[in-house]
């Protein structure tokens, strides 16, 4: 096999160990630093974006659930105030009903014992009248000796004193 | 027919020596400075981009070195990050060594047992050292498998000293043997195609196309073998039988 040829051996060897040494020296001096400073950035570049993102998602889910109690509390508070409003509402209608109802019959009732009241009244006035009149006719008629004459014009002046009182009263 | 070895030879472009040793170049020191010029810029150019979204060229180096990284945390850890440049390196250099080698005529640097060999030896060197620096004396545990009961110590000793003397030599020759084979293959194919025909020539030339196909794979694959046995080496001189680096 020509690999075995020995002839060519000093210089295969001395090339290699020249050329790998050039090409550990420039790769180690020039390009492995920024690859691997490049490599490692990404990672950690990922890694902090990952991270971050779940952290958002963390914080989005908290504030959505946040959200989500407050919503329904305001929800509870808003049944709350408006069936509070209702009850308030129907109270002070059912109040105000009732309240109307009894001054109503207040003066109702009222009215009713002053029309009664007036009307006791006026019997009373009219009987103390008639029993005056009548005082008076009797006096009239016991205190002179009536003739014909006397008795119409007594009755003309009854009459009279009661059309009168009338119109008095 | 052509010799499915010819491809293989080597012949000095330019008589050139240096303190009475020839150092002639040839064809595989020519594709060594073609490969190592690629690299170079393909990483620098690369390297020199450092954006967040990567461009194709980025993405491809990026994708190399992480791969390299991956490997070496796997097999060693965090305190291996300390070979990197040297492994990723290796990687690169033989990587593009068999890939560069499946262009048609150019030559296949990693097909010379003399070039894998000189990897090989050094990085089993590397971990040796490595190893007794580390661990003084006391690397030569490496012999005494975890749990080997004492009398067995005689057997197993010689085992383990050769089971550690055969590293550098599969290693060279794993590499070495796959390239040529696979160069071989090809140019038998080829032969074929040529000594066969319009009738019956096609039917080589098809399989040499599946076979280039393949050989582009064995390029990596055997590029990613001789990496990964490098980080197992040093990985287990840095951890006398990996006891801490191999938990997982």
């Amino acid at each position: 096999m020509p690999q075995f040829d020995t002839h060519f051996f000093s210089s295969l060897i001395f090339w290699e160990v020249v050329s790998f040494g050039i090409l550990l020296w420039v790769l180690y001096k020039f390009a492995f630093p920024p690859i691997l400073e490049t490599l490692e950035m990404r990672e950690r570049k990922i890694r902090e974006s990952l991270e971050q993102a779940e952290r958002h998602r963390a914080e989005a889910e908290r504030k959505m659930q946040e959200y989500e109690a407050k919503l329904s509390a305001a929800a509870r508070e808003a049944e709350s105030v408006l069936a509070q409003a209702k009850d308030q509402a129907q109270r002070l209608l059912e109040e105000n009903e009732q309240r109307l109802t009894a001054e109503a019959e207040r003066i109702k009732a009222d009215a009713a014992r002053e029309i009664e009241h007036e009307r006791r009244k006026a019997i009373q006035e009219i009987r103390n009248q008639t029993t005056e009149l009548a005082l008076l006719v009797a006096e009239k008629v016991v205190g002179r000796s009536l003739d014909d004459a006397d008795h119409h014009r007594m009755a003309d002046e009854a009459v009279q004193a009661v059309a009168e009182s009338y119109r008095k009263g | 027919m052509e010799n499915p070895l010819h491809p293989f030879e080597l012949h000095p472009l330019m008589p050139f020596s240096l303190f009475g040793l020839d150092i002639s170049p040839n064809k595989a020191v020519l594709m060594m400075w073609v490969v190592i010029a690629l690299v170079a810029v393909l990483l620098i150019k690369a390297g020199s981009s450092r954006r967040m979204v990567p461009t194709k060229l980025q993405s491809l180096a990026e994708m190399l070195v992480d791969f390299i990284r991956a490997v070496i945390l796997d097999t060693m850890g965090k305190d291996g990050m300390r070979f990197f440049p040297f492994i990723a390196t290796l990687f690169l250099f033989i990587l593009f060594c068999n890939l560069l080698g499946l262009v048609p005529g150019s030559y296949t640097v990693t097909s010379q047992i003399v070039v894998t060999a000189t990897f090989a030896l050094t990085v089993y060197g590397m971990s040796v050292v490595l190893g007794f620096v580390l661990h003084g004396v006391k690397f030569l545990g490496i012999l005494v498998p975890p749990g080997t009961p004492g009398w067995l110590l005689p057997l197993m000793m010689p085992i383990e000293l050769i089971s550690q003397l055969a590293r550098p030599l599969s290693l060279a020759v794993r590499l070495f043997a796959n390239m040529t084979a696979g160069h071989v293959i090809l140019g038998v194919l080829f032969g074929l195609t040529l000594t066969g025909g319009v009738l019956i020539g096609w039917l080589p030339f098809a399989f040499t196309i599946a076979m280039n196909a393949l050989e582009i794979g064995i390029a990596f694959i055997q590029a990613y073998i001789f990496t990964v046995l490098t980080c197992v080496y040093l990985g287990d001189a840095m951890s006398l039988h990996g006891h801490e680096a191999h938990a997982h």
